[in-house]
């Protein structure tokens, strides 16, 4: 029964490791740290229940506008702003998803877009609240449970953000495991014959869209207080489609795809750009194209497509 | 904490001296976009950071003057606050510059404040970005900076009905409301304001609105690129031309795409702060530096905006070498003479007053290419959006 968990506390360790040996990286650190929630979320609602979507930022963008706000005229605390930033996450998954979760294939992956290019046109033509395109500023965050401000190289970020992703890593560990999770599963396998055994198909797939959409909210909400500004681009397509190819790269329904495919993804771009911030893009076009090509199921399945090999190459040798 | 006691601790806990940070370096980080489609603004900065170091050296009194370059692809405020925490706390660099967009110039204002770094924008055009931090210096333009005198210059010119046509974002609505506010304040009348969304490819109903209107000018603000080109080919197309309305714009007949517009902008009107067929000693040295080093390289904004930013850089540099306030001390009220005609940093807004001209496209008799020739000076300003 403890199998489970190593791969998870090897994460752990990457984690902290990650902070001691790239201290002068920790923002951008803290940037993949707030993508995995992004892409755990997406996970949740793709790889787990099956429902296909490029609209993601939508709750993204709407808990990052959500914080923000409260930040500026409620109360500055982080923590009760990501409650809040969960909230308008959540609350538009489930708005949207009950219209949205009615629907299947192409319809509902261009509803999906049209929700987050909606809530962005909304963002935009309501300027006096949300700044519209010159971005949402002002929101300074208070301390971190009264205790850790927000510093200038970004250590109370790190920590921060490495907590709510862990939270967030073992609710969805939980929830995977959970019978709901298992009928999200079986949703995703065969909508039909779940239907046959007598679950809700529409009412799991709602509940699943709006659990993402919390999450999402989440990640939003962290990033408007770890960059202290929201623009619209928090409701953008390139969010979306970003945050699909990294779950994508490793591997979706996996939790660990999740986060390995974020981070490859986002150090591959790091170091692509720094390197040559003219061609960077090409070093990611040709690492997508690998994964596509030679690993269907994402980086996660590594292991297995390796022993399916070794026992191939055995095979053709007999 | 300064940003000193902070970089010494991170270094106490690396183990690392702050001897890297040698007193003879000075390096600037430019945040800008690189790749996507905006790259050519990243690519505009770093010829003309190249040119201006071509024509006056590496040295700024007694320092060498170094540029990192960082991507920020497009509109991205995370990436951009980010790349200026690493630019700053790992590269140790001493002065930021680039900047496109207002969020991501925004987004580095804390950070800046609190490193007390100088940071020079070489685009973005919304005035309140330059509120948020004492540090920002920039030395593009505002978009009141030049919609308010095109709108006075209308009036001047006995034009007393116009309807706006501009885009629906943050720096179009910006130039309507600065147009608006001045042409009224002449005594002018806006007869209708028209916003068009950011993604319109077919300009015709509008056109046709502004031409059943019949105004006696039509101001428009579009972002760069084919939107300009299928507005002023529906203009013509449409027969405002003929109509006797007045084409009054911006940055829309801007360099790079002005060759491909071809005939029908002829005669196009703008009100902008530079062309680079602006004649002078400074703009065709510069010119000639741009294009040696890069033969096929367009002068537009965003390589004037650069260029200047260096000279003011060096400046700093020269005045007060790492010392973050005390070169923007030294920034201001600083003149000098620039590709566009006399700059001065403006010590209140930390904007440049610049002179604003009345141009209109016409073919080069000697190169056969359209250019933006300027027909005079209509008036030299500073931000006048600060107050707003």
């Amino acid at each position: 029964m403890t199998r489970p968990f190593i791969p998870a506390l090897v994460m752990l360790i990457a984690a902290v490791a990650a902070f001691f040996l790239f201290p002068y990286n920790l923002a951008f650190l803290t940037r993949i740290l707030i993508m995995i929630v992004l892409v755990l979320s997406l996970d949740l609602v793709l790889g787990f229940a099956g429902i296909a979507t490029l609209g993601q930022a939508a709750m993204y963008g709407a808990g990052a506008y959500a914080a923000g706000l409260f930040a500026i005229h409620v109360w500055a605390d982080p923590v009760a702003g990501l409650l809040i930033g969960a909230l308008a996450g959540g609350a538009l998954a489930a708005l949207s998803g009950a219209v949205l979760m009615r629907t299947q294939g192409l319809t509902l992956i261009m509803l999906t877009i049209a929700v987050a290019q909606i809530c962005a046109e909304i963002a935009n033509q309501a300027r006096e609240v949300t700044g519209g395109a010159d971005g949402m500023r002002g929101i300074r965050p208070g301390k971190v449970l009264g205790l850790w401000e927000f510093d200038f190289i970004g250590i109370t970020g790190y920590w921060y953000a490495l907590t709510i992703a862990g939270l967030v890593f073992a609710a969805l560990f939980v929830i995977g495991r959970s019978p709901f999770g298992l009928s999200l599963r079986g949703i995703h396998e065969s909508p039909a014959r779940m239907e046959a055994i007598g679950v809700s198909v529409y009412r799991r797939r709602l509940a699943a869209y709006t659990l993402g959409g919390g999450i999402a909210g989440i990640a939003g909400a962290l990033s408007a207080q770890i960059t202290q500004l929201v623009s619209l681009e928090a409701f953008s397509f390139t969010l979306s489609a970003e945050a699909l190819i990294m779950l994508i790269l490793g591997g979706t329904g996996r939790l660990y795809g999740a986060v390995l495919g974020t981070v490859i993804f986002m150090a591959v771009h790091h170091t692509a750009a720094a390197n040559d911030p003219f061609n960077w893009l090409f070093v990611i076009g040709a690492l997508v194209l690998a994964v596509v090509f030679f690993l269907p199921s994402g980086i996660a399945a590594l292991p297995t497509s390796l022993k399916r090999l070794a026992k191939g190459g055995r095979h053709a040798g007999s | 904490m300064t940003i000193r006691h902070i970089l010494t601790a991170v270094s106490a806990v690396c183990g690392l001296g702050l001897a890297a940070a040698a007193a003879d370096e000075i390096k600037v980080g430019v945040i800008a976009p690189f790749s996507g489609p905006f790259a050519q603004y990243g690519i505009q900065y770093q010829q003309a950071i190249e040119a201006f170091q071509s024509q006056h050296g590496t040295v700024a009194g007694e320092h060498e003057i170094s540029f990192i370059y960082k991507d920020v692809g497009g509109v991205n405020p995370d990436q951009s606050r980010a790349l200026a925490q690493e630019l700053l706390i790992r590269d140790r660099v001493d002065y930021l510059a680039g900047f496109t967009f207002t969020p991501n110039a925004l987004a580095v204002g804390p950070v800046i404040t609190q490193s007390e770094t100088p940071t020079v924008i070489f685009n973005a055009a919304t005035s309140t970005i330059n509120k948020e931090s004492p540090f920002y210096l920039r030395t593009s333009y505002t978009l009141p900076q030049v919609s308010a005198p095109a709108a006075e210059w209308a009036y001047d010119q006995g034009i007393r009905t116009v309807v706006t046509t501009v885009t629906d974002y943050g720096p179009g609505i910006d130039a309507e409301t600065a147009f608006k506010a001045a042409f009224e304040a002449k005594g002018g009348e806006v007869i209708e304001s028209v916003r068009m969304p950011l993604s319109t490819t077919d300009f015709t109903p509008i056109l046709q609105r502004v031409k059943d209107e019949a105004p006696d000018a039509v101001f428009t603000f579009l972002p760069g690129g084919p939107p300009t080109f299928s507005y002023t080919k529906t203009y013509n197309e449409n027969g405002l031309r003929e109509a006797g309305i007045t084409f009054l714009g911006t940055a829309e007949t801007e360099e790079i795409n002005l060759q491909g517009l071809g005939e029908m902008a002829e005669g196009l009107q703008t009100v902008y702060h530079y062309s680079p067929a602006h004649d002078s000693e400074a703009n065709r040295a510069f010119l000639t530096a741009l294009s040696e080093l890069h033969p096929d390289a367009i002068a537009n904004w965003a390589s004037v905006g650069a260029y200047d930013g260096v000279h003011l850089i060096y400046e700093m540099v020269e005045a007060a070498g790492s010392d973050g306030p005390k070169a923007v001390e030294a920034a201001l009220g600083l003149e000098w003479e620039s590709p566009r005609g006399p700059l001065e940093m403006d010590p209140e807004t930390r904007t440049v007053i610049q002179n604003v001209y009345i141009r209109e496209v016409a073919r080069n008799a000697e190169t056969g290419l359209l250019e933006n020739v300027e027909q005079g000076v209509i008036a030299t300003v500073g931000d006048l959006g600060w107050t707003k």
